[in-house]
């Protein structure tokens, strides 16, 4: 956003920040349940985004109390059960709104870092 | 540190409902299962899987404070739910309509059927307010007796007190269980209600010359229960605990300074540090009562 005052965060911020966009953009594409989106986080991003596990469900219930993913309960063959977490309309939304967010950021860190390259 | 201990701290910490705590501690058990699982068949021992899997996981305060926060904020209807007889009773006195027992026994029977209401479908946080008034029939049926013939009312006081107290201990040890602020939620009118009534009629009887000071006091009574409404309201919209904390200690003490300074002459101080007493009980009982229980469960678990 044109204006907008920023200070200097740590990569523990950035990560926070951002950790909605994350988890509603991996559930995007598929429904996952709570390993499956640390394992996922991890191999997306080759080790970058490595947290407490413990503190993913937190983020997750704080989305689905906002409506934005939905969790349902599912049986597997060997009787364990697992939460799976599907994307909502509200959350499609949501992430729109914060890809175009992140879209505009990009391009304007670009445009400080490499001076000379025009923004694709 | 064994799972079950582990898990314990957490859900302890979180304080969640019913409804609410079975889900969110399957969804982590079966979260340290599939990563236990995984580390063994790496070559870890069952040990050393569950140590190294607890390490990833997280702090355990972290992970219950987080929980609690992603749970804690009431939606609006749960706002209105959970303020409205602190709202009930303040339009009561602000309107003067306390003294038609029309008014009095629809309030009464709204704060029945929604104290059993919430009771039965998982007490959800709107419900402590409620069942705090609750405690008003239970103490006005102990008053009744007072008034019957004499030697009677000593006989059914001797059963009733006895009665009345196990019960309200009861309520007080099941609210505790799940949170201690709930108990204070639901015990913050007592010292308020208490204040009143030494103000209206400080040598504890009700007679003429107590309506009389009822109907010159009515609109602070009204005032007092309107700011305990908009304290619960704010409550219930705030998701941080130590807030929530901090907001009814300042709002508690508040309000039995708004009852003391417009009885002044009424309330001689030892009733005032009396009454300060009363409220720091209604705010350490219910911590010190949930660290005994715990420290209970644990023993016997």
């Amino acid at each position: 956003m044109p204006g907008e005052v920023i200070t200097v965060v740590s990569k523990h911020d950035l990560i926070k920040g951002s950790s909605s966009s994350l988890l509603l953009s991996l559930l995007e594409r598929q429904p996952m349940y709570g390993y499956q989106i640390v394992k996922e986080l991890e191999t997306r991003s080759q080790g970058y985004f490595k947290f407490k596990e413990g503190t993913l469900y937190p983020a997750l219930h704080r989305l689905e109390n906002a409506g934005l993913i939905t969790g349902t309960w599912e049986m597997l063959p060997n009787g364990r059960q697992r939460r799976y977490y599907h994307i909502t309309a509200k959350g499609q939304a949501q992430l729109s709104k914060e890809k175009l967010q992140w879209q505009d950021f990009l391009a304007a860190v670009k445009m400080i870092l490499e001076p000379g390259v025009e923004p694709a | 540190m064994e799972l079950t201990q582990y898990l314990e701290r957490i859900r302890g910490g979180a304080k969640l409902g019913p409804s609410e705590e079975k889900g969110v501690m399957s969804e982590l058990k079966a979260h340290i299962e599939d990563r236990v699982e995984e580390l063994t068949g790496a070559g870890l021992s069952e040990q050393e899987a569950l140590e190294t899997c607890m390490g990833q996981m997280g702090n355990t305060k972290l992970i219950a404070r987080q929980i609690y926060e992603a749970y804690s904020q009431g939606s609006w209807k749960q706002v209105l739910l959970a303020s409205m007889p602190h709202l009930l009773f303040g339009l009561l006195f602000v309107l003067n309509w306390w003294h038609y027992p029309g008014w009095l026994s629809i309030v009464l029977v709204l704060i029945l059927a929604a104290t059993a209401y919430g009771w039965t479908r998982g007490k959800p946080t709107w419900l402590f307010p409620w069942l705090g008034y609750t405690l008003l029939p239970v103490l006005a049926a102990g008053i009744f007796l007072l008034y019957t013939p004499t030697g009677w009312s000593w006989l059914a006081l001797a059963f009733y007190i006895p009665l009345a107290l196990w019960w309200l201990f009861h309520i007080i040890v099941q609210t505790t269980r799940r949170d201690w602020l709930l108990s204070t939620l639901m015990l913050l009118p007592v010292p308020i209600i208490t204040g009143w009534f030494l103000a209206i009629s400080p040598s504890g009887k009700i007679n003429e010359y107590s309506i009389q000071r009822l109907y010159y006091f009515a609109p602070w009574i009204g005032l007092s229960f309107l700011i305990l409404a908009a304290t619960i309201a704010t409550f219930i919209r705030l998701r941080q605990r130590w807030l929530r904390v901090g907001l009814l200690a300042v709002s508690g003490l508040l309000t039995l300074t708004l009852v003391v300074y417009h009885s002044t002459g009424r309330l001689a101080t030892p009733t005032f540090l009396g009454l300060m007493l009363v409220m720091w009980g209604v705010f350490l009982a219910p911590p010190l009562l949930e660290r005994y229980l715990g420290r209970n469960r644990r023993t016997t678990a």
